[in-house]
């Protein structure tokens, strides 16, 4: 089945043009619940009441307002659409950097990106030049009303393209307040720690973890429905401090005896490479 | 400090680590209400149950589940909580991986981890996960439970704080086969010489990555449209510009790359650093 693309526009780099379309390269698999009222499973609705009216409004009725502090701008659909800026349908790479140099945390939702209406060759010839030379196009483009910052880069294939958070978006460390122990961890209890680490360090097989909420999930809405008691949840166990013993413990397996610590589904049969 | 996202703590081993999450993210877009078009009167949105005007305040908010045959489940935050009760409030460590080979597609929202709780034992084992991550340079994998769903974290230290950033399942990425993303085999295929120059054009277009020089845009376009209509009453919409040509011939193609190389040399020229 071939999947419905969400955006069509160019792509461009220098004075390259290459018409693309746009494909979301992932979907949401969490389970989609309807917002209800407890007591008794009644439906909710969202209501737009007017505030001084008392009035509902219909959403065709609404308009956008800005507080500027002293009064308020309103905004229609049209003006706000202005501030796509000129160029609306287009990707626009405007210069390259090395992949490796990006820290994961800039990078938001990513999409595919398909050659449509005669661009399938120049969409290959770029494809074949970013895996060759390892670098990541940076650019921006319109989706939905709003520009972004975007990633070009070879993804399963095809090119993918990746949203960017901005720099101010990310909240430093500086901004967190930071607890120093009293007493730092002892030589033997790093020792051990690092151990532990070398014990767990595994390869990346993200085909080796599942959700498994969901299903449990599906387990308690089957015994819901079948008038079952849920049992609440445990009160958590306050961690002991004994810092050493853990490690100790840890070291000794026993981790594995105390929980049963289950074989990941697929761990025998792993796969060559992802996807 | 602003509020935790998320209470609990982590498990490394049988080593427990009482934790807080903060958003490592802010959301720096321009902020606007409702209005009524025409009276200019503010519009609250209430929540009521369907066909009624009961409303319904936040604490009376419960998850429903509509089952195939149209039943509906009512599920109350404690009843998810006790589905999975140690997945809700512990981060279990499965393994440790090298960041380096996790591709960035599965990466999602970032969050700064902080010990929580009295006296020095959870501030000591969070010393001593964080040193020993750093010194190891691994990222630790786990899964966590946020607002009724499950995901894959990756744990790690950037400056000198742990950080935890949710990551996609792989069944959550979409195969571009599946989507029809990739070109058929039977486009004519890229000749050296074009993708000689496409590497070319790329290299010449390299600079170093500087995320603090990419502004955002558009909540400055908006803040300026603001301010015009503010000023003048009215905002002048400009027209679109035309959207180039694409080049469909091979020919044209190896011109725009070649004219494209020639002009980015030629800006280099007057070295820039």
């Amino acid at each position: 089945m071939v999947a419905r693309s969400i955006w069509n526009g160019t792509l461009t780099f220098g004075t390259v043009a290459i018409p693309v379309k746009l494909f979301s390269a992932t979907e949401s698999r969490g389970l989609s619940f309807r917002e209800v009222r407890a007591s008794d499973g009644a439906r909710i609705q969202h209501k737009r009441i007017g505030v001084e009216s008392g009035e509902e409004v219909a959403f065709k009725e609404l308009e956008k307002a800005y507080d500027t502090g002293t009064g308020q701008v309103i905004l229609t659909k049209e003006e706000l659409a202005a501030a796509e800026g000129p160029r609306p349908k287009l990707i626009e790479i405007e210069h390259f950097v090395r992949g490796e140099l990006i820290d994961p945390v800039f990078y938001d939702k990513p999409y595919h990106l398909g050659a449509r209406d005669g661009g399938a060759h120049a969409y290959r010839v770029l494809l074949d030049a970013l895996e060759r030379s390892g670098r990541v196009g940076i650019g921006r483009f319109v989706l939905r009303s709003r520009e972004q910052l975007v990633a070009l880069r070879p993804l399963h294939g095809a090119l993918g393209l990746q949203t960017m958070r901005f720099a101010d978006e990310l909240v430093p460390a500086s901004e967190m307040e930071r607890r120093e122990p009293a007493k730092d961890p002892s030589d033997r209890e790093v020792r051990m720690a690092g151990k532990l680490v070398a014990m767990l360090a595994d390869e990346w097989q993200p085909e080796e973890h599942r959700d498994t909420y969901r299903e449990a999930v599906m387990d308690l809405i089957a015994a819901k429905r079948e008038g079952r008691e849920i049992a609440p949840a445990p009160r958590e166990e306050e961690g002991d401090d004994d810092l050493l013993a853990a490690l100790e413990a840890s070291l000794d397996g026993g981790k594995e005896s105390r929980k049963g610590r289950k074989a990941m589904p697929g761990k025998g049969d792993r796969k060559a490479k992802g996807s | 400090m602003p509020r935790p996202m998320w209470v609990g703590s982590l498990s490394f081993g049988l080593v427990n680590v009482p934790v807080v999450l903060f958003s490592a993210t802010r959301d720096r877009d321009v902020r606007f209400h409702q209005v009524r078009q025409g009276t200019n009167e503010r519009i609250e949105v209430h929540r009521v149950a369907a066909g009624t005007d009961e409303e319904v305040a936040w604490d009376e908010l419960a998850r429903g589940w509509e089952t195939e045959d149209g039943d509906l489940v009512v599920l109350t935050e404690d009843d998810l909580a006790a589905a999975q009760p140690e997945k809700t409030r512990t981060v279990d460590i499965d393994l440790f991986v090298d960041l380096a080979e996790i591709d960035p597609i599965f990466f999602q929202q970032p969050y700064w981890v902080l010990p929580r709780g009295e006296g020095d034992g959870p501030a000591r084992a969070y010393r001593l996960l964080r040193d020993v991550m750093e010194k190891a340079d691994q990222v630790a994998i786990g899964r966590i439970v946020m607002r009724a769903k499950e995901q894959l974290v990756a744990l790690r230290v950037q400056d000198g704080l742990l950080s935890l950033t949710t990551m996609r399942f792989a069944d959550e990425i979409r195969d571009p086969q599946d989507s029809g993303a990739i070109p058929s085999e039977e486009v004519e295929a890229p000749t050296t010489r074009e993708v000689d120059d496409a590497v070319a054009l790329i290299e010449e277009m390299t600079t170093d990555w500087e995320p603090e020089r990419y502004e955002d845009r558009h909540r400055q376009r908006l803040l300026a449209l603001i301010e015009e209509k503010r000023r003048e009453g009215e905002v002048t919409i400009p027209e679109p510009e035309p959207e180039p040509t694409p080049q469909r011939a091979s020919k044209d193609l190896l011109a725009a790359l070649e004219e494209s190389l020639a002009r980015a040399r030629e800006r280099k020229e007057p070295a820039k650093r």
